[in-house]
């Protein structure tokens, strides 16, 4: 008697800040052939007009849900357009949604889960965000809408990979994930990138994430970066030209060799060293010893200098709380800039008040269902402002089958999902937000195991 | 659920291009109008179901069509913003009118035809019925404009909701004569019969009824999901409401109208109700689902609903007939239906 449920129509969310290369890939996606007829909804102020046959434009349209309250928020726009659009959805595959620079993803993605007919007829296939790997960094600590694109984000593409050197790759590939331990990052040059990567991600998988992104339940560390320096005999010294914080912390540890071993020596060391309470200051124009002395250099406006005491040529492991990017900081000997290598950077621990992270949870134990909703629901409830995306697999006890939960800010949605078959049960979770206590999640998520 | 098929048989059944979006009669009842999503716009004789005219769909989809409310003058609108009007026997338009750019689907004749409304984006158009000349337009809208509808007994005043709720403007006027801002957003909206009330479905799970002579509307919550259709039966007793599987039936007679009220509510569609009418001067309402059905209730009696047709697809669209014996519905995969009845209504 009833009417068979149709499939859901897959739905990508393209974001990104203005030039980071949302339209080329818009323009991949719609000429590439790979057999999907995808129905485009741009933004109004689109970079370029798109030649494609069904292509709509929209203006931003917020509409409030519930008194005002920001988490339920929705776009209204989307929900007139697709609305539309799924009254012909033999003319297409897909849908793809591009926002505008400025965009909060945040209403985009409720909009799935608060509109009736839209959670009935539409599935996000991916959020897709469009990074300019050369010009983020000039605009993350101060733009809410790139670390909150970020924070939304199932797919991460670091475009413009070709302006950057690898290390400097390295290092915001490390300071992303720290905000979005889940998403799966791939590094591009013009948005080049296999379309499947962006048009079959088939919606959030955290055991994918987390199965092939070890990174993400990686320790943290107390500093961002470390790399090896081979000094030549002679005076060396440290100048840097930019100021972002106060001070920076440095430690200067003498290695045997520069290899891979070595660094991952010297950084167990430098953990060690940063727990230390004693530091030493160091204002401009003073020196820094190269005998694991933790220093806090001062930063001040201008050009500032410190001339470092090497013993003498050898291996040195240096280790900052700060990407030396950040401050243009160099290591010159006899007037030339030294580089490191190897280099690596590091989860940071630190987190700033404002700064997007993610935590994740995981516990081989069953859980009970109704302590597990009573806590999402209280947690989102008080919590959700700050909680931009939550997503969890769980083993509720006395049911075979695997409970989904999934989250964005206040709104939560739950799905029962296949068996748990021969694979071991635990809880798999992870939160994207501002403002996470790790401990006290993890504490409070225990509280809910059966 | 018992069936009604012997009392209202299927007469003939034809297919649009696509989904149905909208059925409308023509005030003789000669002729019926289907308007896909996409594609031709089917005007069928209302004996046969042959059609008479296929005109050409909008390009970009197609919005809304309209019959002038005394002549067999149809008017299309779409989203490349082009009202075509065109009269029996509907070869080619007698007129196209080219508004500005932009989200354009609504479009309605008032009721001597004198003036015709259409939307694009935040703007509504006030147009000349007759010459199509734009006589007014009315943009203080916070969003784009969801839906329209004008007063029955007012020939100049106009309801529009958007984000914000609906506002009452009345043409020659410069100024909203009523503003309802209720926080959020109204989907569509229809003015009652008698011109008393104006009820608009909210993108929460609510419906607003403002009396238009009334400062404070009535806010009513707690359906299903959002409330996507709204019928008034012609004498304004009886509002019926679809949010959800369940259609909810609020009396609006007295001096009271529904407040305090206990609305009567039908259970019988097993998905949602996308569409509802009543039979003109009869308490008897058609109503057809996303479950493919189309059912029968008496709104004053209650009781089990008669079955008047099965369908696989989505139930988009039904409409009475202005002679009061012929309900025609649409589907979601382009089917329009027109049934007969043939025995007394007594016998539902």
């Amino acid at each position: 008697m009833n009417t068979p449920t149709p499939t859901p129509t897959p739905v990508t969310v393209l974001t990104g800040f203005l030039g980071s290369g949302k339209t080329t890939l818009m323009n991949r996606l719609l000429t590439e052939q790979h057999g999907q007829r995808i129905a485009v909804i741009e933004n109004e102020y689109g970079e370029i007009g798109i030649d494609h046959e069904l292509v709509i434009n929209a203006d931003e349209e917020i509409f409030e849900m519930n008194n005002g309250c920001i988490c339920c928020t929705v776009r209204g726009d989307l929900i007139r357009i697709m609305g539309n659009l799924m009254k012909r959805r033999d003319k297409f595959d897909h849908i793809l949604i591009e926002t505008t620079g400025l965009a909060d993803p945040g209403p985009v993605v409720q909009t799935f889960f608060v509109d009736d007919d839209m959670k009935e007829q539409l599935a996000i296939n991916a959020v897709v965000t469009l990074v300019d790997a050369k010009h983020i960094l000039h605009h993350i600590d101060d733009a809410d809408e790139a670390k909150e694109q970020i924070a939304f984000a199932d797919v991460i593409l670091l475009n413009k990979c070709d302006l950057v050197t690898p290390a400097e790759l390295d290092r915001l590939e490390a300071r992303i994930k720290a905000m979005n331990g889940v998403a799966k990052i791939h590094r591009t040059t013009n948005a080049d990138i296999e379309i499947p990567k962006i048009l079959e991600v088939g919606g959030f998988n955290l055991e994918h994430a987390i199965g092939i992104d070890p990174k993400f339940l990686e320790p943290e560390y107390p500093f961002e970066w470390g790399g090896i320096f081979t000094v030549p005999e002679g005076a060396a010294e440290f100048v840097a030209t930019v100021d972002p914080d106060p001070s920076m912390r440095l430690v200067i540890i003498p290695v045997s060799a520069a290899t891979e071993e070595a660094l991952a020596t010297a950084r167990e060391q430098a953990v060690r060293i940063f727990s230390a309470t004693e530091l030493t200051e160091a204002t401009p124009g003073t020196s820094l010893k190269a005998d694991s002395t933790l220093h806090e250099i001062v930063l001040e406006e201008g050009e500032m200098r410190w001339l470092v005491e090497f013993p003498g040529a050898g291996n040195f492991a240096i280790f900052t709380e700060h990407y030396p990017e950040e401050l243009d900081l160099k290591l010159l000997a006899g007037g030339a800039e030294m580089t490191a290598h190897p280099a690596a950077a590091y989860k940071p621990d630190h987190e700033h008040d404002e700064e997007v992270t993610s935590v994740g949870i995981e516990v081989e134990a069953d859980c009970d269902g109704n302590k597990l909703n009573r806590w999402l629901s209280k947690l989102l409830q008080e919590k959700g402002n700050d909680i931009f995306r939550m997503k969890g697999v769980f083993a509720v006890k006395g049911n075979p089958n695997r409970t989904i939960f999934q989250g964005v800010h206040m709104l939560l949605d739950a799905q029962e999902a296949d068996p748990w078959g021969e694979r071991k049960r635990k809880n798999s979770l992870v939160f994207i937000g501002r403002n996470l206590d790790r401990e006290e999640l993890n504490q409070s998520f225990r509280k809910c195991l059966a | 659920m018992k069936s009604a098929a012997r009392l209202m048989p299927e007469r003939w059944t034809q297919l649009l291009d696509e989904h149905t979006l909208d059925l409308r009669w023509s005030p003789d009842g000669a002729y019926l109008a289907g308007m896909p999503s996409v594609g031709r716009i089917a005007v069928h004789d209302a004996e046969t179901g042959n059609p008479v005219a296929l005109l050409p769909g909008h390009a970009g989809g197609n919005g809304g069509i309209t019959w002038h409310p005394a002549r067999n003058t149809l008017a299309t609108y779409g989203q490349d913003s082009t009202i075509r009007i065109y009269e029996a026997p509907f070869v080619s338009p007698t007129r196209e009118i080219l508004l500005a750019k932009g989200w354009a689907d609504r479009i309605a004749w008032n009721l001597d035809g004198s003036l015709l409304a259409a939307t694009v984006g935040r703007s509504l158009f006030i147009l000349d019925g007759a010459t199509g000349e734009i006589r007014q337009t009315f943009s203080e809208h916070k969003s784009t404009i969801c839906d329209i509808s004008w007063n029955p007994k007012r020939l100049r005043e106009i309801a529009s909701v958007c984000d914000g709720g609906a506002r009452m403007w009345r043409v020659n006027e410069g100024k909203a004569i009523g503003e309802f801002d209720w926080g959020g957003a109204s989907l569509i909206v229809s003015w009652s019969p008698n011109g008393r009330w104006v009820v608009t479905g909210d993108q929460t799970p609510s419906v607003h009824l403002y009396e238009t002579n009334e400062g404070t509307p009535l806010y009513i919550q707690g359906y299903e999901t959002k409330v996507k259709s709204l019928a008034w039966q012609t004498d304004s007793t009886w509002l019926a409401t679809g949010g959800g599987r369940m259609i909810t039936i609020w009396p609006c007679t007295g001096k009271k109208g529904p407040r305090n009220a206990t609305p009567k509510q039908f259970l019988g569609h097993l998905k949602d109700v996308h569409a509802l009418d009543f039979l003109p001067g009869q308490p008897v309402l058609a109503s057809g689902g996303r479950d493919g059905l189309v059912l029968l209730w008496l709104a004053d009696a209650g009781g089990d609903p008669s079955l008047i047709a099965r369908r696989s697809a989505e139930v988009t669209s039904v409409r009475w007939s202005p002679d009061r014996i012929s309900l025609a519905f649409g589907t979601a995969d382009g089917e329009v239906t027109v049934c007969r009845l043939n025995n007394s209504l007594q016998s539902l």
